[in-house]
């Protein structure tokens, strides 16, 4: 119970899976903002040192386990809470939230996609499948032979904004690296921005060799530990941004059953190109989330009840613009396994999307970018409206340069901030939309904050 | 070109006496890179060939750029201008050098790749200083001529002695209503083409909203979104009905046959008047990042001239390769050579014993490119 109060509320855990139970480890987190660790065995010496050093220890529970002995190890121990990754019967389950709850411990449950637990009062939702981000290599001459359009982003953000439109509930995605990859850090820093981008954690998950050398005190894996630890502090520094809310003029209304639980669905096609989107959760549709969109797309028209209808009716006597989706077009169910379109999803997404393309148009629905191929962009709005923010998250190899931004609203300031960077201000200048900024440089990532006038 | 293609070119057409193609000469100046320097060179470089003034100075002035390929595709994750695109910064300098020469007005063009959105847009998204280039001198334009644009009707450019593929070609207007026609392109090789330069530039002016794949069947799709491939490379399909069919449907559709043809007849039809090559940093291989085997390179040359083809011809030659080859030999080992078929239309002069060259010598430049 003490250490229940001494550790951070678990709202504010910092989540990273950790394989070693020598409390000396625990010298890493020093200056790191990691400070809730998943661990798969735990030990009572441990958790007690890491208790002393406010960090939470949660033990990482798995299906097939002995659900006995797993709440003697974790009792024993003095957890703060279990984690429940994976694919559970529900009696299992059941048990485990009882058991739980009965100690006062935080129980976190990682599902598959598909078994997503959105309408619960748990403090923190989660899944463990996500897509580890970057760009898609393209391979074969097929793709190489024309100098068609630019690269493909593998990101989860239009499920964690679908997820955090649906939710209170603080998000993790607890995706891990390719199976024996050993990938620069500049990988990780991806994995944090795309994340926080969309308002979720990533749950660390260093591959199999870095964990080696940074547990071996290797000064390469040191240093890329330290950059793991600045681009998440840079995030967890600005609890305000996670509050904040999607400034897009463009509402996208989706439920689990037209992909919202998938990626590479429709919001993330909206996403690549850029365009600021508000996902609308089916269930949470009304006149006031539709408040200050201009278009409207509502995926999935068989779905709606009559009070939905009305609401979009509503939006549309006001003078928004709404595109359904064909009447008998519908996503298959979320599969557990599978989190992304095949193919013939993809063909079937391709006919409402060239529909959202053409009503997407040159419209600037809160900001237009320029030169952001590979890069995964969220606009939000503080809650008074007197401020703009656009992350900025590159994927590329590269540092990205000579970005230009046309964000629709009266701005008279604007800054850049950056993981490992200081600030910098930057002049917004005026343009027929609105203002327009010039960026010079983004490594891996960033915010545009701007002071606007309401 | 065969002989028997050559003197099937011009029979019948009504030229007289065979006069020689014309020869100007040409201006090789070599630069470091493009942080500094360059307004100096472009100074020496346009006086050695006679001074800008004579040419520009109270003219409409349209440059086409060198725009190749989605600016979504980068090599090696470089800036554009530093491998497939013509650079900025080159861009800059050439606008000052013609403003300050007195041109009236000076417009950028370019049929920008899969769309017909604003070419200030495109340039923006290419990473582009457009407010830089608006103020680099005065009556700056921009304009993408993928399709009619801000025109009220296309252009039709006759090709003149004779064509091989088509008679004539429907632009955007910008390419009529200019007095000074400039090509302005990249120092590198084509996969279809062997090199581009001045001359292949010019493919680029025609609107894929007529000749795109995406065209439409009886009239321009005015917000085109493909290439040009199955019009012109391939010639699967024709162009927009509205616009001039090709003379022979059952020619050969090899685009080593094909795209030197349209490309040569495209500059018969459009004369250039300037012709400058950005190769200061490049790459070889290719002409853009969807080529195998693509390398970055920094020659650190700039080259201009008053005729595109002797323009060419000199930077073939600094290349290392000979701009009289025939097809078969590097760098046009699959197809027909761009500089010998706009000599064949009279454009200009391929001998590079009748072509002047000033500034650096041609040894002196040698950049040798893959064979």
């Amino acid at each position: 119970m003490l250490l229940a109060l001494i550790v951070a509320a678990a709202s504010a855990w910092v989540p990273a899976r950790w394989s070693s139970t020598d409390p000396r480890s625990l010298e890493l987190l020093a200056n790191h903002p990691v400070n809730c660790l998943l661990l798969e065995r735990v030990s009572r010496d441990f958790v007690a040192a890491a208790g002393e050093q406010r960090f939470a220890v949660l033990r990482v529970v798995r299906a097939g386990e002995d659900p006995g002995a797993v709440l003697k190890e974790a009792a024993e121990a003095g957890v703060a809470g279990l984690v429940l990754e994976g694919a559970f019967a529900e009696d299992v389950a059941a048990r485990l939230r009882t058991a739980a709850r009965q100690a006062n411990w935080t129980l976190v449950e990682l599902p598959p996609r598909a078994r997503l637990r959105l309408n619960t009062d748990a403090p923190i939702v989660g899944t463990c499948e996500g897509l580890w981000p970057g760009i898609r290599a393209l391979e074969g001459d097929a793709a190489r032979a024309a100098p068609t359009g630019g690269p493909w982003v593998e990101t989860n953000t239009g499920f964690l904004r679908y997820v955090r439109a649906c939710t209170d509930a603080v998000v993790w995605i607890a995706n891990q690296p390719p199976a024996g990859a050993s990938l620069p850090v500049h990988r990780y820093l991806h994995a944090i921005a795309d994340a926080a981008i969309a308002g979720a954690r990533w749950v660390v998950s260093l591959d199999a060799d870095l964990n080696r050398r940074l547990h071996a005190r290797d000064p390469k894996a040191l240093a890329a530990w330290t950059r793991i630890g600045a681009h998440l502090k840079f995030y967890e520094e600005h609890p305000e941004w996670w509050r904040w809310k999607p400034a897009g003029r463009l509402a996208l209304i989706q439920d689990e059953s037209s992909g919202a639980l998938l990626s590479g669905g429709i919001l993330d096609m909206i996403a690549v190109k850029h365009a600021p989107v508000r996902p609308v959760p089916r269930v949470r549709l009304s006149v006031e989330a539709l408040q200050g969109a201009r278009l409207a797309v509502n995926v999935d028209p068989s779905s709606l009840t009559d009070a939905d209808k009305e609401a979009l009716r509503v939006f549309t006597r006001s003078g928004g613009t709404l595109l359904s989706g064909p009447p008998d077009w519908k996503f298959p169910a979320p599969q557990e396994g599978r989190i992304t379109l095949d193919e013939k999803d993809v063909e079937r997404l391709n006919d409402i999307w060239r529909e959202v393309n053409s009503l997407l148009g040159r419209r600037n629905l809160g900001a237009r970018l320029f030169n952001v191929s590979g890069m995964v962009s969220n606009l939000l709005a503080g809650s008074d409206g007197t401020q703009i923010l656009l992350h900025l998250a590159n994927f590329t190899d590269y540092p990205a340069e000579n970005i230009t931004v046309h964000v629709a609203a009266s701005c008279s300031a604007a800054r850049l901030l950056a993981p490992e960077e200081v600030p910098r201000a930057l002049a917004p200048y005026p343009i027929e939309e609105g203002v327009a900024v010039e960026i010079e440089r983004i490594a891996t990532s960033a915010a545009l904050l701007l002071d606007c006038k309401p | 070109m065969t002989r028997r293609e050559l003197l099937g070119l011009f029979a019948g057409a009504a030229l007289g006496p065979a006069a020689p193609p014309p020869a100007a000469p040409v201006a090789l100046a070599r630069v470091a890179g493009y942080d500094s320097g360059l307004e100096d060179a472009f100074a020496r470089l346009f006086d050695q060939l006679g001074g800008l003034g004579r040419l520009v100075k109270g003219k409409t002035v349209t440059i086409k750029l060198n725009l190749t390929g989605s600016p979504a595709l980068r090599f090696e994750g470089r800036p554009l201008g530093a491998t497939h695109y013509v650079h900025p910064r080159v861009v800059g300098a050439v606008v000052r050098a013609i403003g300050q020469a007195g041109a009236r007005r000076i417009r950028l063009v370019e049929s920008c790749w899969a769309t017909g959105g604003p070419m200030e847009e495109f340039l923006l998204d290419s990473g582009w200083p457009v407010r830089a280039l608006a103020n680099a001198a005065p009556g700056v334009e921009f304009e993408n001529t993928n399709n009619r644009g801000r025109w009220r009707r296309y252009a039709r450019l006759k090709v003149a002695p004779r064509a091989w593929i088509y008679p004539a070609y429907d632009l955007n207007a910008a390419y009529e209503e200019t007095d000074v026609f400039v090509s302005l392109a990249k120092l590198k090789n084509h996969e279809t083409c062997g090199v581009t330069l001045s001359l292949k530039n010019c493919f680029g002016i025609t609107p894929a909203s007529v000749y795109g794949d995406d065209a439409g069947r009886d009239e321009p799709n005015e917000n085109p979104t493909k290439g040009r491939a199955d019009v012109f490379h391939f010639g699967k399909r024709p162009p927009s009905r509205s616009a001039p069919q090709e003379l022979d449907p059952a020619s050969r559709r090899d685009p080593g046959y094909r795209v030197p043809r349209i490309t040569a007849e495209l500059v018969a039809a459009r004369p250039v008047h300037l012709a400058v090559i950005d190769g200061i940093q490049t790459v070889t291989g290719g002409e853009g990042p969807w080529i195998r085997g693509l390398k970055f390179v920094e020659p650190g040359l700039l080259i201009a001239g008053l005729n595109p083809v002797c323009t060419d011809a000199v930077a073939m030659a600094v290349m290392g390769y000979d701009p009289q080859a025939d097809r078969g030999v590097s760098p046009f080992r699959t197809c027909d050579n761009t500089l010998k078929l706009a000599e064949a239309l009279g454009v200009g002069a391929t001998d590079l014993r009748r072509i002047e060259v000033r500034g650096l010598a041609i040894e002196q430049a040698r950049f040798p490119f893959p064979t």
